[in-house]
């Protein structure tokens, strides 16, 4: 229809500019709020990381090029930040994926109440990080908290005392608070994945002899398999940069034995207000995720293809 | 291979029932067909003898086994689903092989089973491939492969060509009777498709309502239909129904009354018929006779107005209206194509049935 109309009579200059940048304005107001909003603060953040920015000094603001990553080499407080990121995520990212599967496979079995026990389980989910942090605090807290007169006990602690200043256990505190906050989310997207596989394949696999463990490990793990590569890729990245729980509950301490990479970042930028020097931290944090990403990805594909 | 006993099993759901009281017994080697419009039981049934559903009351025997508390994998039967249930992260031998691995069978014993069985069904080629590569009717091989490779007492067939288009269905119909007289294995095949149950069974169970309305070999259902149910059910088009009323002294018809039994219809027509002992006389009847069974006769007794006439290819079905009720005839006549805006139709005596007030038949 194009080529006719060209042919017959060429559409005057300003119709055909108009044309030819209607689709651009059209897709305008999405991308000027994308740059704005996203790109521009990107780009701003990771220039800071290459600029001596403190917010209390005035001379401050010049570039000083690779003095951030110079310092961060020799920063013993970030490779301890950086062990207890490993520790914190590792250690919620299992806890809350295996009590996540356990619920979810609880939840696939029909019972009677099933969905008012769904809707209770996902509460957790709904509560501001912040105040399950300020909830558990005040939990392991044995003035006014149950948990350290229970855990004593049980024999598990020598005295009621609170976990959170103990330097050998402070790290549970946030992670345990962690996991009960997290579980819905693996719960319910391993549910949703759960209730999507046909039901006559369990049939067919228990008429071929299969039993419960045979069944799930044959039927219901390849069938999770990409929805727990995705999950566990996405709450690694999450639960890493995840800082609320521990700055409300320890706010890194006690001696730093809780700090993680994304509150020593917090810490940097709003405690000591040196804005350069945490945008440095953050873009190595940023670059190691990258890298961790791209492994889940490929892995996720290769399992893809396979099955 | 085996026999299988049914004894009054009953199935409900909660306060609602499913099946009343099914009585059967399928003899070693035989091929049975339950058949019966969807929500009759069937499935059900088929799914307690595989142990996927519960016995609510009665009992089921494998080989004279009572079975009912057995799980499905110890009743040593094989099911093909009409979904076909292929497990899509195994390739087709593994879903092949899958029973003989988990019962721990010898690598040497899988491969040969898997083998003799992918060769029977013309898999060979596609043993490395994975389900969702596979077309409809390979993965339909694929699951009878999975179910033949055990040598099972018996097999279950769960609607398993559904899913295939006519032309695929006619070929899968055909293998599944050929595999049948190979193996000479007890089956029990669940169908709503009248064709399958005719070509395929041994013996048809026609069900309806939760309740075996007959049972019997596939001309036994066709020619002597035990009710109006199984009249109407089985063959296609379906039977004519008519309604009337029994007489012993027929007036009017010359013919029938030299015989003494005839049925009136509304409009005083009486469709002479053989002596029936198990009615009485004025009492309410149906009369059924087959399209293909209706002759078209200048002479004949009744007239009815034509409505359609829809060629097959094969034959002719004509759909007329005799007293206002529709009425078919299945003739393999070409000239019935042009037949006339009415035409005169006879009831050959032999191929009337007869029904009684409650439906069943009447002899």
């Amino acid at each position: 229809m194009m080529h006719q109309s060209m042919k017959q009579n060429r559409p005057p200059l300003r119709k055909r500019i108009a044309d030819a940048s209607e689709p651009y304005l059209y897709s305008a107001p999405a991308l000027i709020l994308i740059v704005a909003v996203m790109l521009v603060p990107l780009v701003v953040g990771i220039s800071y990381a290459f600029r001596d920015i403190q917010l209390l000094n005035p001379f401050s603001g010049g570039f000083i090029g690779l003095d951030h990553f110079r310092a961060l080499s020799q920063d013993d407080a970030f490779f301890g930040a950086l062990r207890n990121t490993l520790w914190w995520t590792g250690a919620s990212v299992f806890f809350q994926f295996t009590f996540g599967l356990i619920l979810a496979l609880l939840l696939d079995k029909p019972f009677y109440g099933r969905g008012l026990v769904q809707a209770l389980v996902f509460l957790p989910w709904a509560v501001p990080s912040f105040l399950a942090g300020l909830n558990w605090a005040w939990l392991f807290n044995p003035v006014i908290g149950p948990l350290p007169h229970w855990l004593y006990a049980l024999g598990l602690l020598d005295e009621p005392h609170n976990i959170l200043s103990d330097p050998h256990l402070a790290m549970w505190g946030p992670i345990v608070a962690n996991v009960w906050w997290g579980i819905p989310f693996f719960a319910i997207t391993l549910l949703a994945a759960l209730q999507a596989i046909p039901r006559d394949l369990y049939e067919a696999a228990s008429i071929d002899g299969a039993g419960p463990v045979q069944r799930f490990m044959s039927i219901t793990l390849p069938f999770l398999a990409p929805t727990i590569a995705i999950t566990v890729l996405l709450r690694t990245v999450w639960i890493s940069n995840f800082a609320d729980l521990i700055v409300v509950m320890t706010n890194g301490g006690p001696a730093d034995r809780t700090q993680i990479v994304a509150s020593y970042i917090f810490t940097q930028a709003f405690k000591r207000l040196d804005f350069g020097y945490a945008s440095a931290i953050a873009l190595v944090l940023l670059v190691l995720l990258l890298v961790y990403s791209m492994l889940i990805v490929l892995l996720r594909q290769t399992m893809l293809n396979k099955g | 291979m085996a026999s299988i006993d049914i004894e009054s099993v009953r199935k409900s759901y909660g306060p609602f029932p499913v099946l009343h009281g099914v009585d059967l017994t399928i003899k070693d080697g035989e091929f049975i067909v339950l058949v019966g419009p969807s929500g009759c039981g069937k499935s059900t049934l088929l799914r307690m003898i595989a142990g996927l559903e519960e016995v609510t009351s009665g009992e089921i025997r494998i080989s004279g086994n009572r079975v009912n508390d057995l799980a499905p994998k110890d009743r040593d039967i094989a099911m093909v689903f009409q979904s076909y249930a292929l497990y899509p992260h195994m390739s087709v031998a593994d879903n092949m092989s899958y029973s003989l691995r988990l019962r721990k069978t010898a690598k040497e014993k899988i491969a040969s089973a898997v083998g003799a069985a992918a060769t029977k069904l013309g898999l060979d080629p596609l043993l490395e491939r994975r389900p969702k590569a596979l077309s409809g009717g390979q993965r339909q091989r694929v699951a009878m492969g999975r179910a033949i490779v055990r040598q099972p007492k018996a097999f279950l067939f769960d609607e398993p060509l559904s899913n295939l288009d006519a032309r695929l269905r006619e070929q899968m119909r055909a293998e599944i009777k050929k595999l049948h007289a190979d193996l000479k294995a007890t089956s029990i095949y669940v169908t709503h498709d009248q064709i399958e149950a005719m070509t395929l069974a041994d013996r048809i169970v026609a069900m309806h309502g939760g309740i075996v309305q007959q049972v019997g070999s596939p001309l036994e259902l066709y020619d002597t239909p035990a009710n109006l149910f199984v009249a109407g059910f089985i063959g296609s088009p379906g039977m004519n129904f008519l309604e009337g009323r029994y007489v012993v002294s027929a007036e009017g018809d010359g013919k029938g009354a030299s015989e003494g039994a005839g049925i009136r219809l509304s409009d005083g027509t009486v469709v002479p018929v053989a002596r029936r002992t198990d009615i009485q006389p004025d009492a309410a009847v149906t009369l059924g006779i087959r399209p293909e069974h209706v002759v078209i006769s200048d002479t004949g007794m009744l007239e009815a107005s034509v409505d359609l006439v829809e060629p097959t290819g094969f034959g002719i079905i004509l759909h007329l209206s005799l007293h206002g009720l529709p009425f078919k005839i299945f003739t393999l006549d070409r000239d019935a194509l042009s037949a006339g805006p009415k035409v005169r139709v006879d009831f050959p005596r032999k191929y009337l049935h007869v029904f009684d007030e409650k439906g069943d038949r009447a002899d």
